[in-house]
């Protein structure tokens, strides 16, 4: 009711666009101030993916081999590293494999995971039980160990890392989905819809998807997370994406050997972005699930 | 003579609960409805009405017995065919807030039984779907919104346009008012009245408000732990009530009013268990007439003069009628 | 002095929307009864009229966004709204206790039913041990639990339903409190323990001469049960006197369609002129909150309206109470 009346009177008196979503964005602030400031943190580096091009002074495989190992300076702001590479520049593109491979692996765990997670939730009995014992094999294993020996095995391209990532996130959403659902099946609207004739295709697709959903949405950008700092731990161990490639692991992989020689700029900037949109993935992540809970939203 | 819409014979339910144990819900219940008619099925919670319900439509399988429904054996009938025999039987359930897909909007909830049994354009569904939506008394402007924006009441009309969208012939309803308002309640139970003027569809109105069923039942029939403890026409039914059962709920019932005298029968103890069912007829253990042959045997159900049918053991000798004491 | 003493008493739920906008739900509009020891008053209403929220609001247990903005609860002449926390739950435990619907969540599922009637009468009178174990079996016995002894040590998972609910009533009247609240304490029973249950309570309140109010949306528990009826719509109440004069002659619109939706009363083929939308409790009207339904709504009803006494003690939040009959012909909703 209330709903009804709330958008009729806002439909009634419109406000300007940018107010709008100025102020919803300002409620968002006001409901979950820590994930709107992952929310900041996230845009920051989006920008930078997105703008690269024009942000980096250098060109971020470009060596200059008579600057090997810089500090800092108003040239190299972050220094060079050891083939003389400008680490400011290849610390902003770095941004670019974060997001590169984060955002497709999470819609692959998606697209595997939810419908697994709606089947077996429905279906329950023996066939739920195959399938969830499947997943749980996948999470018991150390999913660092198991993404470096499949992609070790398969070859490493970027392509792999993605495909392996998004398979091994795909029971987090398969559970998230299953347990919606198994809290659905029995609901009236579901009952309601079998009573109405449908088939069981659209009782999982049509009725029970847009219910069961939430709760892996909310997961995304935590996983999203996972997935950056799983990534550059393969590059870090050398499997996966390889240097000279500005990826943030792989750089962190090679600053490493220079932080006992004092030359700590290499490795610090590069684990400083990880950690930071690490960090701000994971805010978000929890601000997200905040919101998308009506029970945690009106405890505040 | 018509065939009846639906008949039951022997029908019951057993939900297995672990170690072993059985939830009795339905034993052995016998019931027709005949087109057009609706027959109101009463009960106390875990008297096995909704289980019955939900049997009868095929939503569970039963354990027992046989469901004939127009005329068609459908106790063993594989899923996929139930599924189209669903155009003719629908179902409304008790409470409207949960009974929607909240993601879904009403226009499309409306016309989903449509779309899923009748082939139609997309437009002559359209039309259809306002048709129903008048014929309900829901105003056009609900059918965008989605449920959470409607009131009770009027998705409880939403239930029931997508109930009859397919001109059923039998329509279950599952306590269909007895979570609405009472200045709801009534609207409700007129359009029922309504629908079934016009459809000429069967109802099997499932209550534990007798007051309810009352106005709207032809026939009444009162559960039992699972068992139909007696069944009749309804002014029968209520006149001269002859189970024991039946003369204590209708004694129950509190009119509001005031100036109504009530003498009521209270009786002792709660409905026992269905997972370890009383022997002999079921309602011995809290029968203020039982004698000792009740706990042993299970009594038939016998015509008593005023035309229904009751299941007591005292019935033969007038045994059955309790005296009331006047209310203070 | 008057036991409980309620006067103008309104209860807003304020939040924040997504939108940053503040929005303010009103949902108790000056809200005044009183009760005097040994009466039984019924609040009936439907859903969202604020029922249970005047009870909660009485006893001090809004949560937020929840909020009583403005108007005085005095209990025995001491003001309830401002009172500190330590010192209310003094008083909610000792002198005023409330049985709320659904008992089995109402009873810690890990304590045996004894001990937390023991418990709470510790809590509140203290005493030895023993004297509270007595007076627990004593309570258990005059909810009519039969074999109390054993009774009390059983867990609150093997109680059915009704047994529960007498449980729960034990509890309330451990400390032996001078105002009972029952919120729906009948609904969910089977209608067979429901007469088990008022009986039960209207026995007990004679017995303790304690003032009761109950809550519940059954004109027939009111009718049967109460001395006084007070019928809540969209956060105010519209009508309010005593059981018999109200149901013998309704002088608020509201309270007339309220009676006359009663299965008893109910005409097939009158409904239309029954029901309609509940307030938005969001964006009331100025005047009276039935205006947009009431089929005697007129241009005057737009404006504030005040209590009218229809009768001695029975009054009507209505523009025409008492001369519905006589009142012109020009009617906005007609």
């Amino acid at each position: 009711m209330s709903d009804a009346t709330q958008t009729e009177l806002a439909n009634a008196n419109p406000l300007p666009v940018r107010a709008r979503v100025w102020n919803r964005f300002a409620g968002i602030f006001w409901l979950s101030p820590t994930g709107a400031i992952g929310l900041f943190i996230i845009l920051f580096f989006a920008l930078l993916a997105i703008f690269s091009a024009w942000l980096i002074p250098h060109d971020p495989i470009a060596a200059y081999t008579d600057k090997v190992l810089h500090p800092p300076s108003a040239e190299f702001w972050f220094g060079t590293d050891g083939n003389g590479m400008d680490v400011f520049s290849r610390v902003i593109y770095g941004a670019k494999f974060g997001f590169g491979i984060a955002i497709p692996a999470v819609i692959l765990s998606l697209v595997i995971g939810i419908p697994v997670g709606l089947i077996a939730g429905y279906r329950g009995g023996l066939l739920d039980e195959v399938l969830m014992r499947f997943v749980d094999g996948l999470r018991v294993f150390p999913s660092i160990i198991l993404a470096l020996a499949v992609v070790a095995a398969t070859g490493q391209s970027l392509l792999n890392v993605i495909l392996v990532l998004g398979f091994l996130d795909s029971p987090v959403f398969a559970r998230v989905v299953r347990a919606e659902v198994l809290g659905l099946r029995s609901s009236n609207f579901v009952e309601s819809a079998v009573a109405a004739g449908n088939p069981t295709w659209r009782i999982l697709f049509v009725h029970l998807l847009p219910n069961a959903i939430q709760g892996a949405m909310a997961q995304t950008a935590v996983r999203a997370a996972w997935a950056v700092r799983i990534s550059a731990t393969l590059a870090f161990l050398g499997v996966g994406i390889q240097a000279p490639t500005p990826e943030w692991g792989a750089m962190i992989r090679q600053g490493a050997e220079y932080m006992v020689s004092g030359q700590w700029w290499v490795a610090l900037y590069p684990g400083l972005a990880l950690i930071l949109l690490v960090f701000g993935l994971n805010l978000f992540g929890d601000g997200l699930q905040d919101l998308m809970d009506p029970r945690r939203r009106s405890a505040k | 003579m018509t065939q009846p819409v639906l008949k039951i014979r022997n029908l019951s339910k057993r939900f297995p609960v672990g170690g072993g144990r059985v939830v009795h819900a339905v034993n052995c219940v016998d019931l027709s409805i005949m087109p057009g008619e609706t027959l109101g099925m009463v009960g106390e919670s875990g008297s096995g009405k909704s289980t019955l319900g939900r049997v009868i439509l095929r939503l569970l399988e039963p354990s027992e017995g046989s469901i004939e429904f127009d005329g068609q054996d459908i106790t063993q009938l594989p899923k996929g065919q139930i599924r189209r025999l669903r155009r003719d039987m629908q179902m409304v359930f008790q409470d409207p807030w949960s009974a929607l897909n909240p993601r879904m909007r009403i226009r499309d909830l409306i016309a989903e039984p449509i779309k899923l049994h009748v082939d139609l354009s997309r437009s002559e569904r359209d039309d259809r779907t306002e048709d129903l939506a008048r014929r309900v008394n829901l105003g056009s402007t609900y059918l965008n919104r989605y449920p959470a924006n409607l009131s009770g009441g009027q998705l409880q009309r939403a239930c029931i346009a997508r109930a009859i969208a397919t001109d059923p012939k039998l329509i279950v309803l599952d306590e269909p008012t007895s979570s609405l308002d009472l200045s709801v309640r009534a609207g409700i139970l007129e359009l029922l009245a309504e629908i079934r003027e016009e459809t000429k569809a069967a109802m099997l109105f499932i209550s534990h408000d007798l007051g309810t069923v009352r106005m709207i039942s032809d026939r009444i029939a009162v559960l039992y732990l699972g068992e139909v403890v007696e069944q009749g026409q309804t002014e029968a039914l209520f006149e001269t009530p002859a189970h024991p059962y039946t003369q204590a709920l209708l004694s129950a019932h509190l009119p509001a009013d005031p100036a109504f005298k009530v003498s009521r029968l209270v009786l002792e103890g709660e409905v026992p268990s269905p997972i370890a069912l009383p022997t002999g007829c079921k309602f011995h253990t809290r029968c203020p007439v039982a004698i000792a042959r009740c706990a042993r045997e299970v009594p038939q159900a016998i015509q008593v003069p005023s035309g229904q049918q009751a299941g007591c053991l005292r019935i033969p000798n007038g045994g059955n009628i309790i005296e009331r004491k006047e209310d203070v | 002095m008057t036991l409980l003493k309620v006067e103008d008493l309104h209860t807003h739920f304020i939040s924040r929307d997504l939108d940053n906008q503040i929005c303010i739900a009103k949902a108790l509009n000056g809200v005044s009864f009183s009760l005097e020891a040994g009466r039984v008053l019924g609040i009936v209403g439907e859903t969202g009229a604020g029922k249970s929220l005047t009870a909660q609001s009485i006893v001090g247990l809004l949560r937020p966004p929840a909020k009583i903005v403005a108007g005085s609860v005095r209990f025995e002449g001491r003001e309830l709204t401002d009172m500190p926390d330590a010192e209310l739950n003094r008083i909610r435990g000792n002198n005023i206790a409330m049985v709320v619907q659904n008992p089995r969540t109402s009873l810690d599922p890990l304590t045996r039913v004894g001990d937390q009637l023991v418990r709470l009468h510790q809590i509140h009178s203290g005493g030895p041990k023993t004297a509270s174990h007595k007076r627990a079996l004593e309570m258990m016995e005059a909810v009519g639990l039969p074999d109390p002894e054993s009774r009390a040590k059983s867990w609150p998972h093997e109680l059915s339903g009704g047994m529960a609910q007498r449980v729960l009533l034990a509890m309330a009247l451990m400390n032996s409190p001078k105002l009972l609240i029952a919120d729906e304490p009948t609904t969910g029973l089977d209608v067979t323990v429901q007469a088990q249950i008022l009986d039960l309570l209207r026995s007990l309140v004679a017995r303790f001469d304690m003032a009761t109010l109950i809550i519940t949306h059954d004109l027939g528990v009111v009718a049967h049960f109460c001395n006084d009826i007070a019928v809540m719509f969209g956060g105010s109440i519209v009508e309010t006197g005593s059981v018999r004069d109200v149901f013998a002659a309704p002088a608020h619109p509201y309270t007339r369609d309220l009676i006359a939706a009663t299965p008893e009363r109910f005409q097939m083929g009158r409904a239309k002129a029954l029901g309609g939308q509940p307030p938005d409790l969001y964006n009331l009207p100025s005047g009276c909150v039935l205006q947009s339904r009431c089929a005697y709504a007129t241009e005057l009803c737009q404006t504030t309206v005040r209590n009218a006494e229809v009768a001695e003690g029975h009054f009507a939040l209505c523009h025409y109470a008492g001369r519905l009959e006589e009142q012109p012909a020009v009617k906005i909703n007609a």
